[in-house]
């Protein structure tokens, strides 16, 4: 029953990753380019020396686009469900809904995590051809934030769309909102490592409250 | 199924408890948004002709020039109060005098002596990149040239990687490594502050205490290394003892009349001048105990503080949570002139009803530093 679940998000998703996959590719191409690009026109030192003496690392645009990915497959997954209520049929599986729900929330996840992962592996790989281990990375402890925004920001999507009544709603944005806004509180390299164990807390959190939105589809709040 | 309680009901309590969380953190932003806060700090120095501080406030879109004794100048008067500190005023006025206290002053003097250095907790309080930039000390160019590598710190040694091929000059690494181990350098290294910028008169390297906690000076003169030991904590029988054990803070310095290599701290907050010589001197020692508890400490980790030096004097200027503390030394023996403490004024109707009606306040910002982190009730 699980591997349909997964095969059926797959199906829901695949467009959509697709499209991300291009995008994200496309944009840390984009990155890598514009670093060689710099490295050749002002020079290797200088370029070093600014990237260590100024805190510029230029990867500041990809700092929102894990973001809109989370919400985006936020989006795709569950508002074909939501709208003429088509939940319910996967919640009249005979599974229990906590597994069927956990499966597609899963699967959203790991359609994420690897695109995360091939973010931060591709420009790891080449950056250390130019650049010295310290600031790729410094680069990863930068860019780690915005992958954790990502991820919450597809589980405060996520609750707020399985939510089935619009005052609630509403209310789950408001505390939603702010939860992912913890992730972009700086541009400034590496300044969140005094955050990963609460960021994790705020994910693993945020991650249990579409079940509590289910549930109370269940209930039939309307 | 209306009946049936499950332990997912449970959930409304993680959702409480993260809108609690938020609301902490939100509602204190919101209130500040709408009642700014303003803190107009004056600027202060010390005049050497009127024996006190004399600041610098804006009122009513005005500066007004008052000394600490509460008399009020004009902008003419603070002037002349203040020879070296306006004497470009004064020269274009014709009025900058010939001599003070027998020194005959010109503008260049006045210039080569003058030297400003600020810094703050959050400064300090930032990730390190963990590469440094050795500069070429006496190219013999007037100019400072970035070099061809940067060096990284490790367990045993250095390491200069070379920026075009981003690998490791083994032969340089070696001879740096060779001089400090000569010197009776012992890895890994504690502390290590240098200016890695061209953008300054000259370079003095970098100052860095060894795992023993010994002062030493390290940058690299035509080429080769060039290493001074500063202190030693364990050298008991120096007459330059100061009964300093360890070193919190340093900083390097290139100041225009190159009397210093650097200012640092020790374990007990007492700060100390480098002098270009290698000796090291306390900084607003209160040796003849000019004012009661005035004994200059300061804490990196939570004073903002200002030096502005001139031939004579420098004022320095800590900023606490609590006050402002003012210290002019003497320029040459660095031995405490005057000393003025300010408590900070009471806080406005604003700040008190917060913290009436949001007694916790959740901020991810700090003033004490650059990292991102929860601190509650840190105003």
């Amino acid at each position: 029953m699980l591997r349909a679940i997964f095969y059926k998000e797959w199906l829901k998703l695949r467009l959509f990753w697709c499209l991300a996959l291009v995008v994200h590719i496309g944009l840390i191409a984009y990155l890598l380019l514009a670093l060689r690009s710099t490295l050749l026109a002002s020079g290797i030192v200088e370029t070093w020396a600014t990237m260590i003496g100024r805190d510029v690392l230029m990867v500041n645009a990809l700092m929102y686009l894990p973001l809109i990915t989370g919400v985006c497959i936020a989006l795709c997954q569950w508002l074909p469900e939501m709208q003429v209520k088509r939940i319910r049929l996967t919640l009249h599986l005979p599974i229990d809904y906590t597994m069927s729900i956990g499966a597609m929330l899963f699967c959203s996840l790991i359609c994420l995590c690897g695109l995360f992962a091939l973010d931060a592996a591709v420009l790891a790989i080449v950056e250390q051809i130019w650049l010295p281990r310290e600031l790729v990375w410094r680069t990863f402890l930068t860019c780690l934030p915005w992958f954790i925004g990502g991820l919450l920001g597809y589980s405060v999507t996520s609750w707020c769309l399985l939510e089935p009544q619009w005052k609630i709603r509403c209310v789950d944005f408001l505390i939603g909102a702010p939860i992912v806004a913890l992730c972009f509180l700086t541009a400034q390299p590496a300044c969140y490592i005094s955050m990963w164990p609460w960021l994790v807390l705020a994910i693993l959190a945020t991650m249990c409250l579409p079940f509590y939105s289910i549930y109370r589809f269940k209930l039939g709040k309307q | 199924m209306r009946n049936i309680k499950s332990p997912i009901s449970n959930l409304k309590y993680i959702i409480i408890l993260l809108g609690l969380i938020m609301s902490a953190w939100l509602l204190p932003a919101l209130y500040e948004l709408v009642s700014p806060r303003t803190d107009k700090t004056p600027f202060v120095v010390y005049s050497c002709l009127d024996s006190t501080f004399i600041k610098m406030e804006v009122q009513d879109k005005q500066v007004h020039y008052i000394d600490f004794r509460g008399q009020e100048f004009t902008k003419s008067e603070a002037d002349s109060l203040l020879p070296l500190f306006a004497f470009r005023q004064l020269v274009a006025e014709g009025r900058l005098p010939d001599s003070l206290y027998g020194v005959a002053l010109t503008p260049k003097l006045i210039q080569q002596n003058s030297f400003h250095f600020k810094t703050s907790p959050k400064q300090l309080n930032k990730p390190a990149v963990g590469l440094y930039t050795m500069l070429e000390s006496a190219s013999g160019r007037v100019d400072l040239t970035l070099p061809s590598d940067v060096f990284r710190l490790t367990d045993d040694g250095l390491e200069f990687i070379d920026c075009e091929t981003n690998t490791i000059n083994k032969a340089k690494s070696l001879s740096f490594l060779r001089e400090l181990t000569k010197h009776g350098f012992t890895f890994p290294v504690q502390l290590i502050w240098g200016n890695g910028t061209t953008r300054k008169d000259y370079d003095n390297g970098f100052l860095l205490t060894d795992s023993q906690n010994r002062l030493f000076q390290l940058k690299m003169v035509k080429g080769t290394p060039f290493v001074r030991k500063i202190y030693d904590p364990l050298d008991m029988s120096s007459s330059r003892h100061l009964d300093i054990s360890s070193f919190i803070q340093l900083f390097t310095l290139e100041p225009a009349n190159r009397q210093l290599i650097g200012l640092v701290v020790s374990d007990d907050y007492r700060l100390f001048a480098v002098r270009s010589d290698g000796t090291i001197t306390q900084i607003g020692a209160n040796s003849q105990q000019l004012t009661a508890n005035c004994q200059l400490i300061y804490d990196p980790q939570s004073m903002q503080i200002t030096i502005t030096g001139d031939l004579f004097h420098w004022t320095i200027t800590e900023y606490t949570a609590t006050d402002s503390r003012y210290y002019a030394v003497d320029a040459k023996t660095f031995e405490q002139v005057a000393c003025a403490i300010i408590p900070d004024p009471e806080r406005p109707l604003s700040q008190r009803i917060e913290r009436i009606i949001l007694p916790i306040r959740l901020r991810f910002t700090s003033w004490r530093t650059q990292l991102i982190a929860p601190n509650i009730n840190d105003d």
